[in-house]
């Protein structure tokens, strides 16, 4: 049975061939432009991973500030680290030809010969490939040099080169002006030699790490070798040097002197504290005597008052003293003059005395001894007599001088006294002022013992604030070590860009150089897979809703063939055979001449071939390409099919040979206040909404592909124009080795390059510290704060961002990230740039208050060459900005038409299939007298309707679609920021070419209503 | 018995448009008989031959058919059923029309280990010279005609005629009467023919009235008339 059901489906075929035949070519286009994308593809990631393998790709690169020494080369060779150099230098060819000079490489990333050979001599080069056809340099050709002529030997393309951008942040290819050039190490020297290169050499790395290293070991490592700044020759870096290094020095001086400031600080506060300290002591002491103070004043005044009624009273005494004294001195004289007669008649009494004695000497003597006894008792006393006598005499003598002293002192005591009186007047007006003085010093004592108290109060608080104050300075010097202590680290490590020798470090995922192309086919892989099964799918939906019409008008005969006991998987086989075959066929077909054909594979290997630099390339077609345009197509056509025509082949046969229909559908809808044309035109499309769904499908996958066009034909648009548009300066200078003085008629920038990655990919966004005054960037007042920035418009597309939003950027090295707030966006496109004032952006990245890097300059400035990385011209953005124009435009054209065709197709053969399925209809109600113009209406109006309907949601659907496919997988390898937004007008002009596809197609199909033969069609359904 | 109903009952629709087309049928035909279930429009004798033919399913009763019971035979079973002992023939023939009259018939050829020879049925049905013609370039009655083959190809043990001559003219419908007879002699196929055509009944054996879905009378025919001398076809 199979087979005579076979026989059925291309008999069927046969029937419908200009319909088959339609979605045939549809199918063989698709699947023609699918595996050929794909093939071009594999290719590309094959060739690719081959030569990668062959010329042995680096797993990374480094670049340092000066070349290692062989001890630190076999330092990581001892590790297992294969490194080579890939020293280069820039040469201007010509005012816009710059080539890039290597050294032939030895064991890494090695140039794979495309044609000829590799340099033997010193006048001998190898070109790379892009260059070489770009600018029609072939075997043979003469190239000129730095004055030095070179024959070229070969043409070749190199692992690390494979995407021709001349900065790694470059966003586009523009080989017509820059390329490689290989020569030998002698004539690499020998060039470079001459000072023509247009910059100073860099000094890069190639390595491949063995099983001895991580890269984060060799990344260590790197960053631990330093170099000697006498290894450097270049007079522009030794200044550079010598000026960087000194701020270096007088920052760390500046920093230790604070350091020291703030120990002394520190020192100074303790003592104060302990000053304070004591001085509050002292005045607690104070303090606690004051009382005391007071009671001694007090009783000073006491004393005083005391003192000065003692003064008066004795001043009363001294003149008593001096009147007694004055009588002393007349009783003095008196007695001056008794004390004489006392010695006359002491005089007198002695010589009396001696004759008594006399007298009784001899009456000792006396034989009487009565006379001589008395006389002897008479004797003892006269003895004592004569000798108190003498005393006596001795006493009235001494009574005498005595006298006459008391007379004279007597004397001299009231002249004393007198002159003591006297004194007594001043002595008591001394002591009243005294007393006076000791009222006034209590008065004073108390104020004092106020402030005293007072005084103690504040001294507590001194001593208190100088407490803290000695805290606060201990806690200062200590903050100010750990700042001294941080400083140097940081300034250390921040001039270590200076002393440690690694400047660039990126493993070959990073490097856009790298696999770029394959990177770039990846996409274009998935996206053909994806596409082609989807196209594939809508081209066996619209067949299917063919096989379904066939089924309902072959329902009595899968009826009757179902009550014979043939089986619904029979059947549906034999259904479902139809669309397998044309889409086998198909498959086959395209898969053919995608394969076979000069226009397949090879003409899209040419969009690679045309912009990456790939070496030989032998084009591969891998099983699964084979499978999937053999296999797909007819598996997607039966798995659709089957799906939509099992529902009706579940019918009984009972309900198959009666030909029941589905209840109609809408048929419950209450159409009112319609006229009757309005009302039938809507019954119609309701009861074709399976085609007319078919149609908005057909104008949904269609406009998938045609919005993908537009939107690269906007994105590569609005890369030519904004660039252009956008870029204001003429010249941008980046400096290797700044200037002191910034060069007249420039305006400096500080540029750091940052990463930030979406999508898979990271690209390079740079910092861009400009003045207030640079004309070339329209961003208003710069904030001035430490977080907020400008985006440039590039950025915020790129990495979805906006006002208000917050995000992180990290260094080169991945090591430190920055967060930034968006304060604003411009529209600037040209360059994935934030903006920031130049002194925070200086402060930001630990530069000096007049450092800079970049020059922008609105006409050529005169830089030497030998200071600066490289310079861009406006005119080189133009050049390279239309670049995606041109190279984009063929597949834009391709897309569109083949959208437009698919498109109008589908719409067709639905269309018409309507018309098909309502012939009978059409012809009774022409029987009934209706005009070819109503009956236009009632059965073709409503495709406008729906035609109308869809494309006004399915517009802007797939505009939201693309627009996130888009950036996420078409442009995600490419580091530009475009918006493919449209204008209102765009979308109006896709609107228009729908309808106007509609109309022609309307056009068309109204001729065949015309033809219907009521008359005909009866008898044939009779 | 070869086909057997039991109190067949088979309605349709819910609530107001329900409507009971087979109220209690019970027939019992024998193997190899030819008979004819006559009836006016509505009367429910399509509907009891699809429900023996396995088309329809039953509410209540027993179908038998050479004693296999229909009732609870579903999907791929009913299909088996159905392949190995019933052929269809209906009122439009329902050809595929993209297939020629050969390979129609040899549509229907594969469903069984033991068909007939198709060039002897080609033969007989007298559709050798247009065995190759596609159904839109023949006649009604030779694509009844073929439609017959079609069915007999997997030589089943019961021919189920919906209609027969239904919408073929009175010589026409003779011929296909006159084959079906032959067919019933020369292999023994059981036939059950719905007609509303009172003629036909004239040359069976065994005529079954249905009214109102009942049976309103069922007798075999003691006067068998051949069917080529059949009137008023």
């Amino acid at each position: 049975m199979g087979w005579i059901l076979f026989k059925r489906a291309v008999r069927d075929l046969k029937a419908g061939w200009a319909r088959y035949l339609a979605l045939s070519i549809l199918i063989i286009f698709s699947l023609f432009i699918v595996i050929s994308l794909m093939g071009a593809s594999v290719t590309v990631m094959d060739c690719t991973e081959i030569s990668d393998r062959q010329l042995n790709r680096e797993d990374g690169e480094f670049s340092v500030f000066v070349p290692l020494r062989n001890d630190e080369l076999t330092k990581l060779n001892d590790k297992g680290v294969t490194v080579e150099r890939m020293f280069y230098a820039d040469y201007a060819v010509n005012e816009t030809k710059v080539l890039r000079a290597f050294k032939v490489r030895e064991s890494i990333n090695k140039v794979g010969l495309i044609d000829g050979r590799m340099p033997e001599k010193d006048d001998e080069a190898v070109i790379e490939r892009r260059y070489s056809e770009v600018n029609d340099i072939k075997v043979g050709s003469r190239i000129t040099l730095g004055g030095i002529e070179f024959t070229v030997t070969g043409i070749g393309a190199v692992p690390d080169y494979n995407n021709m951008i001349k900065k790694v942040s470059d966003s586009v290819v523009d080989s017509k002006s820059f390329g490689l050039v290989f020569i030998t190490s002698d004539a690499y020297d020998k060039l470079y030699a001459s000072g023509a290169s247009l910059s100073s050499e860099e000094y890069y790395y190639a390595y491949i790490l063995g099983s001895q290293m991580s890269e984060e070991e060799l990344k260590n490592t790197l960053e631990d070798i330093e170099f000697k700044v006498s290894d450097v020759d270049d007079k522009y870096f030794k200044e550079y040097w010598d000026r960087m290094t000194g701020k270096k020095d007088d920052l760390l001086d500046a920093v230790e002197k604070l350091n020291d400031g703030a120990k002394e600080l520190s020192d100074g506060a303790k003592e104060l504290s302990d000053g304070t300290n004591e001085f509050h002591d002292g005045m607690h002491d104070l303090k606690k005597s004051v009382p005391d103070l007071k009671k001694g004043i007090k009783s000073l005044d006491d004393g005083a008052a005391e003192f000065e009624k003692g003064i008066k009273e004795y001043t009363n005494g001294v003149g008593k003293v001096a009147t007694g004294a004055s009588s002393l001195s007349k009783g003095a004289k008196t007695l001056a003059k008794g004390t004489k007669q006392l010695n006359s008649g002491a005089k007198q009494f002695g010589t009396g005395m001696d004759a008594y004695a006399r007298t009784v000497g001899s009456m000792t003597k006396s034989e009487n001894p009565y006379v001589a006894g008395v006389a002897k008792e008479m004797d003892g006393s006269t003895k004592q007599l004569a000798s108190g006598y003498k005393q006596i005499n001795s006493g009235v003598s001494g009574v005498n001088s005595g006298a006459s002293s008391l007379s004279k002192g007597a004397g001299q005591l009231y002249d004393g006294i007198k002159k003591l009186n006297s004194i007594g007047a001043t002595l008591r007006s001394g002591v009243s002022s005294l007393h006076k003085g000791t009222t006034e010093l209590r008065k004073g004592a108390n104020k004092f013992a106020d402030g005293i108290e007072k005084l103690y109060d504040g001294s507590a608080e001194l001593k208190n604030g100088a407490k803290e104050l000695a805290d606060g300075a201990k806690e200062y010097a200590d903050g100010m070590q750990e700042f001294a202590d941080e400083t140097k680290d940081f300034v250390n490590e921040y001039f270590d860009i200076k002393s440690s020798n690694l400047m660039l470090f990126m493993n070959h995922s990073e490097n856009p150089r790298v696999g770029a192309a394959a990177d770039d086919v990846q996409i274009t892989y998935t996206a053909s897979i994806i596409f082609g099964v989807l196209l594939v799918m809508l081209f066996a939906y619209v067949i299917s809703v063919f096989i379904v019409h066939m089924i309902d008008q072959e329902s009595a005969v899968i009826g009757a063939l179902y009550s014979m006991g043939v089986k619904r998987r029979t059947l549906t086989l034999s259904y479902v055979a139809v669309p397998v075959i044309v889409a086998f066929i198909s498959g086959v077909i395209g898969t053919v001449l995608a394969v076979l054909t000069p226009a397949g594979i090879p003409a899209q290997l040419q969009d690679s071939l045309s912009y990456y630099s790939m070496p030989e390339v032998t084009i591969k077609v891998t099983p699964f390409i084979l499978i999937y345009g053999l296999v797909i197509p007819p598996v997607t056509a039966f798995i659709v099919n089957v799906l939509v025509i099992r529902k009706r082949l579940r019918k009984t046969p009972l309900a198959l040979l009666r030909n029941e229909q589905k209840a109609v559908r809408g048929k419950d809808l209450k159409i009112k206040g319609l006229k009757f044309i309005s009302m039938f035109r809507l019954r119609q499309m309701i009861r074709e909404l399976r085609a007319g769904l078919t149609v908005i499908l057909g104008m949904f996958m269609s406009l998938l592909v045609a919005l993908m066009a537009i939107n690269t034909f906007v994105y590569c648009s609005r890369v030519k124009d904004f660039y252009v548009s956008q870029t204001k300066y003429e010249y941008m200078y980046n400096y290797k080795y700044p200037t002191e003085e910034i060069p007249e008629g420039g305006y400096e920038a500080v540029a750091e390059s940052l990463r930030k990655e979406i999508y898979g990919y990271t690209f390079d966004v740079m910092m861009l510290g400009i003045t207030k005054d640079n004309p070339f960037f329209e961003t208003g007042d710069l904030p001035d704060n430490d977080t907020d920035v400008v985006l440039s418009s590039a950025v915020a597309v790129k990495y979805n961002l906006k006002t208000g939003d917050e995000f992180t950027l990290k260094d080169g090295n991945g090591g430190r990230l920055y967060a930034f707030k968006v304060a604003k966006i411009i529209d600037y496109s040209a360059t994935l740039a934030v903006f920031m004032d130049i002194d925070r952006c200086r402060d930001l990245f630990g530069e000096d208050d007049k450092y800079y890097n970049v020059v922008f300059s609105d006409h050529a400035l005169d830089i030497d060459s030998g200071r600066l990385y490289s310079t861009v011209t406006k005119s080189d953005i133009e050049k390279s900005a239309g670049i995606y124009v041109d190279m984009m435009g063929p597949m834009i054209t391709v897309m569109s038409t083949a959208s437009a065709v698919i498109f109008a197709v589908v719409m067709y053969l639905m269309v018409k299939m309507m018309i098909d399925r309502s012939t009978f209809n059409i012809s009774l109600v022409k029987i009934f007298g209706f005009r070819n113009r109503e009956v236009r209406k009632m059965y073709l109006d409503g495709n406008f309707i729906t035609v109308a309907l869809g494309a006004l949601v399915v517009i802007p659907l797939c505009k939201i679609i693309m627009d996130y496919i888009y950036p996420r997988y078409l442009v995600s390898n490419v580091g530009v920021g475009i918006s493919p937004s449209y204008p209102p007008e765009l979308f109006v002009a896709i609107f228009l070419v729908i309808i106007g596809l509609y109309l022609v197609i309307n056009f068309v199909l109204t001729g065949r209503l015309k033809k219907i033969n009521p008359a005909v069609v009866l008898k044939n359904r009779e | 018995m070869y086909i057997e109903t039991k109190d067949l009952k088979k309605s349709y629709g819910e609530g107001g448009s329900y409507v009971q087309v087979l109220k209690g049928v019970s027939i019992k035909i024998d193997k190899g008989e030819l008979c004819v279930i006559q009836g006016t429009s509505g009367s429910g004798k399509s509907t009891l031959l699809n429900c023996i033919g396995g088309l329809d399913g039953i509410d209540s009763g027993d179908v038998s058919v050479a004693g296999t019971l229909i009732r609870g035979l579903k999907g791929e079973r009913l299909s088996d059923y159905r392949r190995a002992n019933l052929g269809f023939i209906f009122q439009f023939y329902n050809l595929v029309p993209n297939l020629t009259v050969r390979e129609n018939i040899q549509v229907c050829e594969y469903l069984t280990n033991d068909p007939l020879d198709i060039d002897e049925l080609i033969g007989v049905l007298g559709l050798t010279e247009h065995q190759y013609k596609f159904p839109s370039q023949l006649s009604g009655g030779q694509q009844q005609r073929c439609a017959i083959a079609r069915a007999l190809v997997k030589n089943p043990k019961v021919l189920l005629c919906d209609e027969p001559t239904g919408a073929l003219d009175s010589k026409t419908s003779r011929d296909i009467l006159v084959l079906l007879e032959k067919i019933n002699r020369q292999y023994g196929t059981t036939m059950l023919i719905v007609t509303h055509n009172n003629s036909i009944k004239n040359m069976v054996d065994h005529v079954i009235y249905l009214k109102d879905g009942e049976i309103y009378k069922d007798y075999y025919n003691e006067t068998k008339v051949p069917a080529a001398e059949l009137e008023d076809l």
